[in-house]
Formats: structure tokens, C-alpha cells, sequence
């Protein structure tokens, strides 16, 4: 007979179970907190559960996700099934082969199947935009769309194709359990294919059907890098969402859906389990009575249970309807004015979103990138096929250069004569054809005044080993070569091969010798509120952002080195052939108006480039918190004209340098 | 009978022609192809460069695998041993983490692991730092825990742990319990039994479980991002950075995924072999 655990080996389980679930019992208690940190705990609150309710782009993205994943799971699991009862009847050698190839997707990496998705795709739109061309030049009786997207479709194909084989996998080992002769017996029985596969191979592999099902729902909702190239920018998943979030800081938000989805699903399983708990034990219970009662039994459990037509009827309509629904909003939207944008981590006061959409019934998709080179990967792939975009000053030049922008028809934007001549006809955009400024600023040095003593002046502690371990560097190669030209004294802008080789040399020898915590880019936030960094290299906007959610015990602040720094300027633009460009415009023209600049600044703490926004703020803020804006912090937000006569902007770089800091970066990242 | 059944296979072969076969294809010609077009193998020859990146991963992943069966094979087997209800709900409560995103699973990490998260400060308060420094003479006031290679091997070992347990579980709780009763019949030890009967027996889970780690971990790069602090590229950090991140290149990133495969698929073959599993991989 087995023998029982002894206590030592159920500890143990019991210490694993912890292990799995330390982390998301935190998330949850901290889904209750009052405060908006996942560290400090300030009081219950069910705050964030009425904020997450009134958040638009979370709901929308928990949709999404949960939409994709319930049409994928049903579809892969009919396909799932039949395709492996079809490679069950196959020969030993077809079924290898194709059972290799079933493999792929699960053996691949999924950012390799996600970047593969896409390039398909890309490629298969190319083409069908050929086709269609031509289909419609020669007849006229119907209209194929010549631009295909990538969106909800290619998400839901994605999805479908990465679940098929988890249901295939989960199904197999039951057919192949399965007794061979039954099918046979059927159908010299009189049963007809279809009829064997109703009648007897079905009930033989429901458990393995529904395991599949589970499986494939849950690798679905919990997917995010397939998502992430195959999503488009119509679409985002839940995923794509905290994917943004993470890293700057999660608000509590993400916690209380994500609490919310994981109660839901513990209740359903512990009533799909309570319930199968039940039969059985009616089943062994049927097994002891007399035969009189059994009937009586029988009659109880068929009460009691999902298995007869009309639960079926029930659940095939209720999946029908789900299907239908779907259709039906997506038929919706497609009708509905949209504009896709795309824009930088929690670089925009939400509310405006909201307002927008009020004020003109443009439906507004918001997605994010991580940063300038990101962005410039996500267009040049396809992946992100935006409408407005907001890069800065030397990826604008680069887009411009390639062709990759439209020009503005500024009489649709009638804020324009709002911003200041200052960001007008800059370097990037010398005659001013592409592009209205959104926001502007300096990079500088952020430090825990209560740990350095002496106040910062030069670049020199981002390589030295004064804060070693405590230092967080950019990681995009742009800003950190620059920390390290202008400690080394060259301009920002050099292409002199030599120069760029010691600055990354600097850089490499400061990483060996463990100068650097980590490299970042929105996770910086996390790291220097919460005092688990002393030093950082940032944008002047968010450090201001930084201060006002500093830990107890964290004195943050900022400086513009003594060796020069970088200012710039990040401008909205439209794509070229974007095929919203009417409200792009009218997007570009709400957002650049005084009051949106207002509400951007007071959100974001960046400086706008609005005349009238920049003279106003220090008031605007005074009425709305009854105090006065510190000086010091206007004056760091929107830096002097001495300050920024120090600094200076990027400009793009030729081909050829592009190419070295590609290779520079790589190598310093081995 | 067998044929007409077979046909329920065609649509699928389709489909997996168009949406799997289909993009790897483009993988492949993106890997032989240079950026202004045209045929090349240098993408191959720079491979070199990246062979330490190649063998971090490696490393880290292979780490990661090894706790993961360390762990998961006693638990499964435990859990193979309790009554059928503990079972299930065991089964549920190892599937349900996966519910909430992993990467908000792994950003819990990032506040517990923190120099000033959660785990510092429990020590801190229970005096554990002092201790540390007390009797190593040192002058902490944190462990560094996050941004390590050993926070990079929690994360996969968190994330990737039910992936498994799962078929390992599968495994053992369909194995013939007669089979162990015979071999206790015929003299063998619980050790014994252990090894030479459920073991082996047990070897398609584990061999279909270490796959199911070992990929996803030598790939990652969410993982790696937050809880590494991408000091230390692993191989999908790489990858992500020539698609998505600083240094735009998917020819360079095709080319390091397709090596990336092909190391993969080798080693899954030889493993394969090795446990001379006629059996495909299995799960649940």
C-alpha cells in the first residue's frame, strides 16, 4: 500500500506553496492600501477598487484580454480536438512530423514566435494590399480594403495559434489511453464517423478536452510578449497595460484587478471542484444502495448536474452570444472615428483622455513605448502602426529623414499660434512642417540628499566608485553615451569614432567595477522614491514627479551638471499615410491648447511649450493646492535660459554612427 | 475508419503551414539576409561576440531547471501520495497563480527583494543585519538581494515552477500501483521502488518538464529586465533589444534567435535520447 507523507515532506509542500504564493498574497494586501505604495502600508482603503472602476484604459484593456482569450480558448479547443483526433488516424511517421511542427510554438522562445507573428504579417499585408489594388482596378461590383492593420484579429490569430497545441497536448495522451477497438467496435456497430467521434471518442477525452481548455485559457490571459507584437495599436491586453506600468510604478490599481480576476477565478474552480467532489461521491454512494433508490439517485444526479441537452443547448448559445457580441463592437468601433497614439509611460494626465473623447467622439487608442529607440523599432517593424506619435528632437530628424512623417495642415491646428517662438522652427524641424512641441526639458542628475552629503555639481559620480552599487544608469544608448561624452567633455553630437569608443570604454570599466544598481529607464521611479538607489541620471519632469512621492526619509534632489547637459524638446507628429489624420490633428490641437497644457504640466511635471500654459502654471498651482509654487521647483521644470544656453540639444546622427552606437551598446550590455 | 478520421487533421496542417511554419520562414530569411537586402552570413559571423551572453543564459537557465526538478519532482510526488481532494485542490492551487500576470507577480518580487523592500526591512527588524555584520565584521545595511544573477534564477524558478510540477504530477498519479506492489513483493526496498521502478517510470514528465522550464528561462527577458537589472544581458534581452530596444537590428535578432533554436532543439533531441522517451512530451 502507499504510505502517508510523514510531516517533514508535507512542510515541505506547504513551504512551496508559500513560496508560490508570498508574492500575490502582497498584491492583494496591498490592493487594500490606502497609500500608493507596495511597500508601506498606510491604512485599509477600498481606494483603488472605485479608481480602477473609473479608469477607461485598464477596463478596456481587462476587455480585450479577457474577450481574446475566451474566443481563442473556444476555438482552439474545437480545432485543438479534431486536429489531434486527426493526427491520432494518422501513420506513426506523419503524425511525428506533424506532431514536431505542433511542437514549435511551445519549443520556441515567444518572443521569437511573437516577432516571427509579426513579420508574417507585415508581409502578408504588404501583399494583400497588391492584390486588392489590382482586384479593384479590375472590376467595380466590390471593394476589398487595401490597408490591412495589425489589431484584434491578429491578436485572436496569434493566440488561437499559440493555444492549439496545449489543447493537442493535453488530448493526446487520452486518445492514445483510449481502447482502439472501441471506435471500431462503433462504427461495425452501424455508427457513422461522426457518430463514433459523438458517441464514444468524445466522452473518452473530455478531461483531457477540458484540461486543454484550462490550460490554453490560462496561457492566454497570462501571455504578454506574443500580445505585444501582434496587438497593433487598436488594441492593447491587460497585459500590455502593466507592461507599461511596471516600469515606472504599478499603481494599486493593477492590484485590485488583478485581486478581482484571481477571487473570480478561485470561486469558479472551487465550485467546478465542490461540484465534480459531489458526483463522485453520489457515484460511490449509488454504487452501495439498493436498486430501488439507485433510480431515485439517478434521477437526483441527472437533476444536478451539466450534462444533459439543455445545459449544452445553454452553453453552446452562451458562447454563440459572447462571438456574436464581440463582432457586434468590433462592427461598432470599426464605423466609430479613432486615433491611434502612441505616447511615453505616464506621460499624459489621463482626464484629457477622457475629455477628448467627450468633446468630439473620437475614440482614443493610448498605448506606450519605452523609449525613442523602442518607438523607432516598433514603426520600423510594424508593429505599431500609430497614427500620432511623440518622439523627441533627434529621433524627429530621423523619421523626417526616412520619410516616416506626414506634414501637419496647420489650419487644422489652431493652437499652434499658442506655442512659444522658442520651440518653433527648432533644428529638427527647421521650416516647422511635421511637428507641434509637447512637452520640453533637461536631463540632470537625481540624488538622495540624505545620504550625499556634499551636493552633486559633475558627471563624474556616474563613474566613479564613491556610490558604487548605487548608481542607475539610462538604458537606452543615446542618454547614457552622453552621460559619459559630457563627463569625458566632448559635444553630444560627436560622430568622431575614437571619441564615442572611450566614452563607451568609461562606461564599460564603471559597469565592471560595479559602479552601476542596474540600468533603467522607467523603473527608476520605483528605485529613487524608495530610496533603494542614491544616484540616477533622468528628465527634470520626472524627478519633480519623483520628489512628490519620495518615501519618508528620502530627500531627493536635481541638478544640471556643472560640464553641460541636454536639453529637448518632445513633439507630437503624425505618421505618413496615417489613415486618421483628421483627428490626429484635432488630437495634436486639443492637446496643445493652454488648458490641456495646464492640466499636462500639473500631471506630469514637465514644461509645456505653451506661452501662456508656461506663464500661468505658477498661479494655475497656486489656486488649485492654496500655495504658492516653489521657485526652485518652477525654475527646475522649466529651466532658465542660462541653464539651457549650457546645455545642448541632440541632433541626429548619420547612418554610419547610428550603426556604432548600436554595436557600442550591444557590447556593453555583454 | 482510421482515413476518414484522419481528415479532421487538414484544417490544422493548413493552419499550422500559414501561422507557424510560415514565420519562422521569415525568421530564416531575415537571418540570411543584410539590411540593405541581399544575401549575407555576417550576421553568423559575429555570433562569437555573443558567446558570453550565449553562456549566461545557458547558465542561468540551466540553474533555474535544476532547482525547479529539485523541487517540483518531491512535490509532485507528495502530492501523487495524498488523498484525491487534497489532490485536486493541489492542482488548482498551483495552476492559479498563473492567473495574475506574471509580470505583476515578478514586480512583487522587485518591492520584496529590494534594498529597502519588504525582506530588508523584515530583517533589519529582527535584528539579522546586525547579526550578519556582528560577526562578519561588516558594515551593511541591506543585503543587496535585487539585481543579481540569483534574483534573475528566483524569477524563473518562481515563474516557471508549476510548468514542472504539472506533468511531472501527470505523470505519477497515473502510474500503475500494481507494478510497485510487485516490486515490493519481490523484495525491493521503498529506495529501491523509488528508483528503479517510479523513477523511470516517471521519466516523459520530467523530461517533457524540464523543456517546459529550460525554454522560456534561457529566453526571457522580462524576467531579467526587473529582477536583473539589465546589467547582465541574457540571450532575450538581446533578442528584444535588436527588435524593440536600443540597437534596431532584426536581421542581427533573427539571426541570434534562429542559433538560439537550433541550441535549443540540439539539446532537447539529445535529452530526448538520452532518456530514450518514445513518448512525446506530456502534460497535465
Amino acid at each position: 500500500m502507499k504510505k502517508k507523507n510523514s510531516a517533514f515532506n508535507r512542510t515541505f509542500t506547504a513551504l512551496v506553496f508559500l513560496f508560490l504564493y508570498a508574492p500575490i498574497l502582497l498584491l492583494i494586501v496591498f490592493s487594500f492600501n490606502a497609500g500608493e505604495s507596495n511597500v508601506v502600508w498606510s491604512g485599509f482603503s477600498l481606494h483603488w477598487y472605485r479608481e480602477l472602476f473609473s479608469d477607461r484604459l485598464i477596463m478596456r484593456s481587462v476587455y480585450t484580454t479577457l474577450l481574446v482569450s475566451v474566443i481563442a480558448t473556444i476555438i482552439s479547443t474545437f480545432a485543438g480536438t479534431f486536429a489531434a483526433i486527426g493526427f491520432y488516424s494518422l501513420r506513426r511517421r506523419q503524425r511525428n512530423t506533424l506532431n514536431t511542427i505542433n511542437n514549435i510554438p511551445m519549443m520556441n522562445a515567444d518572443i521569437v514566435t511573437g516577432v516571427a507573428m509579426c513579420l508574417f504579417f507585415v508581409a502578408f499585408f504588404g501583399l494583400w494590399s497588391e492584390f486588392a489594388v489590382w482586384v479593384n482596378s479590375i472590376q467595380t461590383v466590390f471593394q476589398l480594403p487595401e490597408r490591412l492593420t495589425l489589431g484584434f484579429g491578429t491578436l485572436l490569430i496569434a493566440h488561437i495559434a499559440f493555444n492549439i497545441p496545449y489543447v493537442i497536448l493535453s488530448v493526446s495522451p487520452k486518445l492514445r489511453q483510449m481502447d482502439k477497438n472501441l471506435v471500431d467496435a462503433a462504427m461495425d456497430l452501424g455508427c457513422t464517423w461522426m457518430q463514433a467521434f459523438w458517441k464514444v471518442i468524445l466522452p473518452e477525452i473530455k478531461p483531457g478536452i477540458v484540461s486543454g481548455a484550462l490550460t490554453a485559457f490560462t496561457m492566454s490571459v497570462d501571455d504578454f510578449i506574443i500580445s505585444y507584437f501582434t496587438a497593433g495599436s487598436s488594441s492593447s491586453t491587460l497585459a500590455m497595460t502593466i507592461y507599461g506600468m511596471t516600469k515606472k510604478r504599478v499603481t494599486p490599481e493593477i492590484n485590485a484587478i488583478s485581486t478581482l480576476l484571481f477571487v473570480t477565478v478561485l470561486l469558479l474552480l472551487v465550485i467546478t471542484n465542490i461540484r465534480e467532489a459531489r458526483q463522485e461521491q453520489l457515484a460511490e454512494r449509488r454504487r452501495k444502495l439498493p436498486t430501488a433508490t439507485a433510480a431515485e439517485a439517478a434521477r437526483y444526479s441527472r437533476k444536478h448536474t451539466f450534462d444533459g441537452p439543455i445545459p449544452k443547448i445553454a452553453g453552446g448559445l452562451a458562447a454563440t452570444a459572447l462571438i456574436a457580441a464581440a463582432v457586434l463592437v468590433a462592427g461598432r468601433n470599426a464605423g466609430k472615428p479613432v486615433v491611434n497614439v502612441c505616447s511615453w509611460g505616464e506621460y499624459i494626465d489621463e482626464s484629457l483622455i477622457e475629455q477628448f473623447e467627450q468633446e468630439t467622439g473620437i475614440t482614443v487608442n493610448y498605448q506606450t513605448a519605452e523609449s525613442n529607440e523602442a518607438l523607432y523599432s516598433l514603426l520600423k517593424s510594424g508593429a505599431g502602426d500609430y497614427d500620432v506619435v511623440v518622439p523627441s528632437d533627434y529621433m524627429i530628424s530621423q523619421l523626417i529623414e526616412e520619410d516616416m512623417l506626414e506634414e501637419l495642415d496647420y489650419s487644422n491646428i489652431p493652437n499652434f499660434s499658442l506655442i512659444d517662438e522658442r520651440f518653433k522652427n527648432l533644428p529638427y524641424d527647421p521650416e516647422n512642417k511635421y511637428t507641434v512641441p509637447y512637452t520640453w526639458g533637461t536631463v540632470g542628475i537625481i540624488y538622495n540628499a540624505a545620504v550625499v552629503e556634499d551636493p552633486i555639481t559633475s558627471w563624474n559620480v556616474m563613474f566613479n566608485d564613491d556610490y558604487a552599487g548605487n548608481v542607475l544608469m539610462f538604458r537606452n544608448s543615446r542618454d547614457a553615451m552622453a552621460t559619459a561624452l559630457l563627463y569625458l567633455g566632448y559635444s553630444i553630437n560627436t560622430t568622431d569614432e575614437a571619441q564615442l569608443r572611450e566614452a563607451q570604454q568609461l562606461l564599460v570599466n564603471a559597469k565592471r567595477r560595479g559602479v552601476y544598481q542596474a540600468f533603467v529607464m522607467d523603473e527608476i521611479f520605483g528605485k529613487m522614491e524608495g530610496g533603494n538607489a542614491v544616484i540616477g541620471s533622468y528628465y527634470a519632469g520626472d524627478y519633480l514627479s519623483m520628489a512628490d512621492n519620495q518615501a519618508d526619509g528620502v530627500d531627493l534632489a536635481f541638478t544640471v551638471p556643472e560640464e553641460g547637459s541636454n536639453w529637448f524638446v518632445d513633439a507630437m507628429c503624425v505618421l505618413k499615410d496615417a489613415p486618421h489624420k483628421e483627428e490626429a490633428e484635432a488630437w495634436i490641437n486639443f492637446i496643445a491648447s493652454t488648458e490641456a497644457n495646464l492640466a499636462n504640466m500639473d500631471y506630469i511635471w514637465y514644461a509645456s511649450p505653451n506661452r501662456e500654459a508656461l506663464e500661468q502654471y505658477p498661479a494655475y498651482y497656486e489656486e488649485l493646492y492654496e500655495e504658492p509654487l516653489d521657485p526652485e521647483v518652477y525654475e527646475i521644470m522649466a529651466a532658465s535660459q542660462e541653464t539651457l544656453d549650457r546645455c545642448e540639444m541632440y541632433v541626429v546622427l548619420p547612418y554610419e554612427t547610428r550603426a556604432l552606437y548600436n554595436k557600442l551598446w550591444t557590447e556593453l550590455g555583454i | 475508419m482510421k482515413n476518414k478520421l484522419s481528415r479532421l487533421a487538414v484544417p490544422y496542417i493548413v493552419w499550422m503551414a500559414l501561422f507557424v511554419v510560415a514565420p519562422i520562414v521569415m525568421v530564416v530569411i531575415y537571418a540570411f539576409t543584410a539590411a540593405e537586402g541581399g544575401f549575407t552570413l555576417s550576421h553568423f559571423g559575429s555570433m562569437g561576440t555573443y558567446a558570453v551572453v550565449f553562456g549566461r543564459s545557458f547558465k542561468l537557465a540551466f540553474i533555474a531547471t535544476v532547482i525547479c526538478l529539485a523541487i517540483g519532482y518531491p512535490v509532485s510526488y507528495m502530492m501523487s501520495k495524498e488523498g484525491k481532494r487534497f489532490q485536486r485542490v493541489a492542482m488548482v492551487l498551483i495552476m492559479l497563480p498563473m492567473w495574475i500576470n506574471f509580470l505583476l507577480r515578478t514586480y512583487s518580487w522587485m518591492s520584496i527583494l529590494e534594498n529597502n523592500g519588504l525582506l530588508n526591512r523584515l530583517f533589519q527588524s529582527i535584528g539579522v543585519i546586525d547579526l550578519y555584520n556582528r560577526i562578519f565584521g561588516t558594515s551593511l545595511e541591506f543585503f543587496p538581494m535585487l539585481n543579481t544573477q540569483g534574483a534573475v534564477v528566483l524569477g524563473m524558478v518562481y515563474n516557471y515552477l508549476p510548468f514542472m510540477i504539472l506533468p511531472i504530477y501527470s505523470v505519477i498519479v497515473k502510474l500503475d500501483g500494481s507494478l510497485i506492489e510487485a516490486a515490493r513483493d519481490l523484495g525491493a526496498n521503498s529506495f529501491n521502488v523509488f528508483r528503479r521502478v517510479i523513477l523511470p517510470l516517471s521519466f516523459p514528465g520530467i523530461l517533457s518538464g524540464i523543456t517546459m522550464v529550460f525554454v522560456p528561462s534561457v529566453s526571457t527577458f522580462a524576467i531579467s529586465k526587473m529582477l536583473g537589472g539589465g546589467t547582465e544581458l541574457l540571450l532575450g534581452d538581446l533578442i528584444e533589444q535588436q527588435f524593440l530596444g536600443g540597437a534596431y537590428n532584426p536581421h542581427l535578432g533573427a539571426a541570434i534567435s534562429l542559433v538560439m533554436m537550433v541550441v535549443v532543439v540540439l539539446c532537447m533531441v539529445v535529452m530526448n535520447r538520452f532518456g530514450e522517451g518514445e513518448e512525446q512530451a506530456v502534460m497535465l
